[in-house]
C-alpha cells in the first residue's frame, strides 16, 4: 500500500471542442499528499482545480499522465479508488424526492453500511448538522443551506480513507461552517486524508496543513502556510480606520500599487510589497494631519501570497 | 449490501415518493386496453386480427411491449432529473462501476414491468375473457423484463449523449411514433404494404411484441418468435454496452 494518499504524475487534461480551440484545464501537474493530512487545493476560477478533482475521483479521464489515490490508479482502478473517497462535488447534489434522513440512509447502502450502523450513524449526524426536526422532510422543500449540510454529513457517515470536498463551505452559515471545520479537523486527526477546494482563503489558511495553488492548469506553489509565507516576504498588510474617510485616500491608496486595496466607510485596507522601514513610513505618511481611530500592521495573509501568484496589476495573469 | 442492491433501493425509494406513478405505472397497459382496445374492438370488431382472437386479446402484447416501452423512455428521462440536481456526478464516485449503475437503475422497473404483465393478464382474463396462456408466463415475465431492460439501455444512450432535455423529448417523440406505429403493435402485418412490413420486421418492438403475444396468447410461429426473441437480446446486449461507453465518458 502506498505511503501517500494521492500521487498526481505530469497529469494533464485537454478539452477539445469543435470550432474552439483545445483547453488545457490541467497542464503537467505532479505532485503527491501524504495520509492524514487536510490538503487545500487554490486558485483563481478557471485554474483547473475542479478538473483535477474530478479526474482525481474518477469521474474524468485523464489526457496524459497518471494519478493514484492510495496506490489505485485512477484509470486502470476506478472502482477500488472509489471504494476508499468519498467526495462532495461543487453543486448542491442531494436526491431531491427523498427526505434528508432517506438520502443519509441511501448513501450509506451506496457505501456498503448495514442497516443499523447506517440508521445509528444517520440520526447522530442529523442531530450534529441540526437537521433532526427536518430529517422527513424531502430535500427539495429545503433551502440551499439545508440541502448543503445533507450534502456534506454524508462525507462523515462514513469512514473512507480519502475525503474531496468542493468548496465545501458555500451556503453554510457560519456557526455551521466553523463546526464542519472542526470536524474535518477531526477527521484529519483520525488518519483521513481531506483534499479541498476553496476560494475562500481564510478557511484554507486556517483549516489546511499543506496548500498547493494553481493558476491555467499548473501548479504555482506548494508548501504550508509558513512556507508559503516565505514566497512573499515584503508584503504588508495595514488596516486603519479614521474619524472620517480623508479626502482623495483613493489616490494615496493608488499610488502605493497596492496588491490589493479596499475601503469602506471610513476604514480601509491596502496590501502592498515594500521593506520594513518602508511599511512604517507608509503607515505614518497615510496617518499624517488625521485623526486615526485604528491601525493594524500584518505581514502577508494567504489572500495576499495567492493575489501576487496569480494576478498581475491586480488582473489575471 | 452489493452495488446493485444499493441502486435498487435508491430507485424503488424515489419511486415510492410518488403513488400515483406507480399506480399509473402498474394499470396503464390495462387503461390503455379499456380505451383503445375496447374502442376498437367495438368500431372494427376484429377483421384481421391474426389467429382468429379478437382485437382485445390481440393488442394484449402489443399494449405489454408498449408499456415497457414507456417505462424505459421514463426512467431514462431521470438522467436529466439527476444531472440537474447534481446527484447524477456525485452518485458516478460511488463505489459501484457504470454496468452496476445501468443495471441497478433498471432493476427496480423490470420488476414493475413484470408486475405490470401479471396484473394486466389476470384482469385483462376476468374483464376481456382473453385466452392467456399461463403455462408460458415464465417466458412472457422474460419478454417484459428484457425487453424493459433493452428499451431502457437504448434510451440511456441518448439520455446520456444529449444534454438538453428539451431534445431529449423530442427524440423520445419521435421514437414513440416510428418505434410504435411502424410495429405490429396495433395491427397485424400480413396485410400491409410491403415496404411497411419491412420496416416493421426490422423493427425492435416488433421483435419484442411478437415475443409477447406469442408467450401470452399463443399466436405466432414459435421458430420465428425464437429468432425475434434472440435477435432483441442481442439488441438489448448491443445497447448495454453502447450506453456502459456512453456513461464512461461522462465528464
Amino acid at each position: 500500500m502506498s505511503e501517500f494518499a494521492l500521487e498526481v504524475q505530469n497529469l494533464v487534461k485537454i478539452y477539445s471542442a469543435r470550432s474552439k480551440p483545445p483547453i488545457r484545464a490541467v497542464d503537467g501537474m505532479s505532485f503527491s499528499v501524504p495520509r492524514g493530512i487536510i490538503f487545500g487545493l487554490l486558485g483563481p476560477n478557471g485554474a483547473g482545480k475542479s478538473t483535477l478533482l474530478r479526474i482525481l475521483t474518477t469521474l474524468s479521464r485523464p489526457t496524459e499522465g497518471a494519478a493514484r489515490i492510495l496506490g489505485f490508479d485512477v484509470v486502470r482502478k476506478p472502482l477500488e479508488v472509489r471504494r476508499r473517497i468519498a467526495s462532495v462535488i461543487q453543486e448542491t447534489a442531494a436526491e431531491l424526492f427523498l427526505s434528508a434522513r432517506d438520502n443519509l440512509l441511501t448513501y450509506a447502502r451506496f457505501q456498503g453500511l448495514d442497516r443499523a450502523t447506517g440508521v445509528r450513524r444517520a440520526e447522530a449526524l442529523m442531530r450534529e448538522f441540526q437537521l433532526t426536526d427536518d430529517a422527513d422532510r424531502k430535500v427539495q422543500d429545503l433551502s440551499g443551506g439545508f440541502r448543503r449540510r445533507v450534502q456534506v454529513a454524508k462525507v462523515f457517515l462514513v469512514e473512507t480513507p480519502v475525503v474531496f470536498l468542493d468548496e465545501f463551505s458555500t451556503g453554510m452559515d457560519p456557526i455551521l461552517k466553523r463546526q464542519v471545520m472542526n470536524l474535518l479537523r477531526a477527521e484529519a486527526r483520525k488518519g483521513r486524508t481531506i483534499v479541498l477546494t476553496t476560494q475562500i482563503l481564510s478557511e484554507a489558511e486556517e483549516l489546511c496543513d499543506d496548500i498547493l495553488i494553481m493558476d491555467k492548469g499548473k501548479q504555482v506553489a506548494r508548501g504550508d502556510l509558513n512556507t508559503l509565507k516565505l514566497l512573499s516576504q515584503g508584503v504588508f498588510e495595514v488596516a486603519m480606520t479614521f474619524d472620517r474617510l480623508p479626502h482623495g485616500m483613493e489616490a494615496e491608496l493608488a499610488s502605493l500599487s497596492p496588491l490589493r486595496s479596499s475601503i469602506d466607510a471610513n476604514s480601509i485596507e491596502v496590501a502592498f510589497k515594500a521593506e520594513e522601514g518602508r511599511a512604517l513610513e507608509v503607515v505614518t505618511d497615510l496617518a499624517r494631519n488625521r485623526r486615526v481611530l485604528h491601525v493594524e500592521v500584518r505581514g502577508a495573509s494567504l489572500e495576499d501570497i495567492f493575489l501576487e501568484l496569480t494576478t498581475v496589476g491586480g488582473q489575471p495573469r | 449490501m452489493s452495488a446493485l442492491g444499493a441502486v435498487f433501493y435508491r430507485e424503488a425509494k424515489i419511486r415510492s415518493t410518488n403513488l400515483t406513478f406507480i399506480f399509473w405505472d402498474l394499470f396503464y397497459p390495462l387503461c390503455y386496453m379499456l380505451v383503445f382496445g375496447v374502442g376498437v374492438n367495438a368500431a372494427l370488431g376484429a377483421p384481421a386480427a391474426a389467429g382468429g382472437v379478437d382485437y382485445n386479446a390481440f393488442f394484449l402484447g402489443g399494449v405489454l411491449a408498449m408499456a415497457s416501452f414507456g417505462i424505459a423512455a421514463n426512467t431514462s428521462w431521470s438522467f436529466f432529473l439527476d444531472r440537474d440536481n447534481g446527484i447524477f456526478y456525485e452518485m458516478l464516485t460511488y463505489p459501484l462501476s457504470r454496468p452496476e449503475y445501468l443495471l441497478g437503475k433498471v432493476l427496480f422497473n423490470m420488476m414493475i414491468a413484470v408486475l405490470q404483465a401479471a396484473i394486466t393478464l389476470g384482469l385483462g382474463r376476468v374483464m376481456f375473457h382473453i385466452h392467456v396462456r399461463w403455462e408460458m408466463l415464465p417466458l412472457l415475465f422474460l419478454g417484459m423484463a428484457v425487453g424493459t431492460a433493452g428499451w431502457f439501455f437504448f434510451y440511456a444512450i441518448f439520455a446520456l449523449r444529449i444534454r438538453r432535455n428539451d431534445v431529449f423529448n423530442s427524440v423520445t417523440s419521435v421514437f414513440y411514433f416510428v418505434f410504435l406505429f411502424a410495429s405490429s403493435m396495433f395491427y397485424p402485418l400480413d396485410p400491409l404494404p410491403v415496404w411497411f412490413r419491412r420496416a416493421a420486421l426490422v423493427n425492435p418492438i416488433t421483435w419484442q411484441i411478437d415475443w409477447l403475444r406469442y408467450s401470452s396468447i399463443g399466436i405466432g410461429q414459435p421458430h420465428r418468435v425464437a429468432l425475434e426473441a434472440a435477435a432483441f437480446v442481442l439488441f438489448a446486449l448491443a445497447c448495454f454496452a453502447y450506453a456502459v461507453r456512453c456513461l464512461q465518458r461522462q465528464e
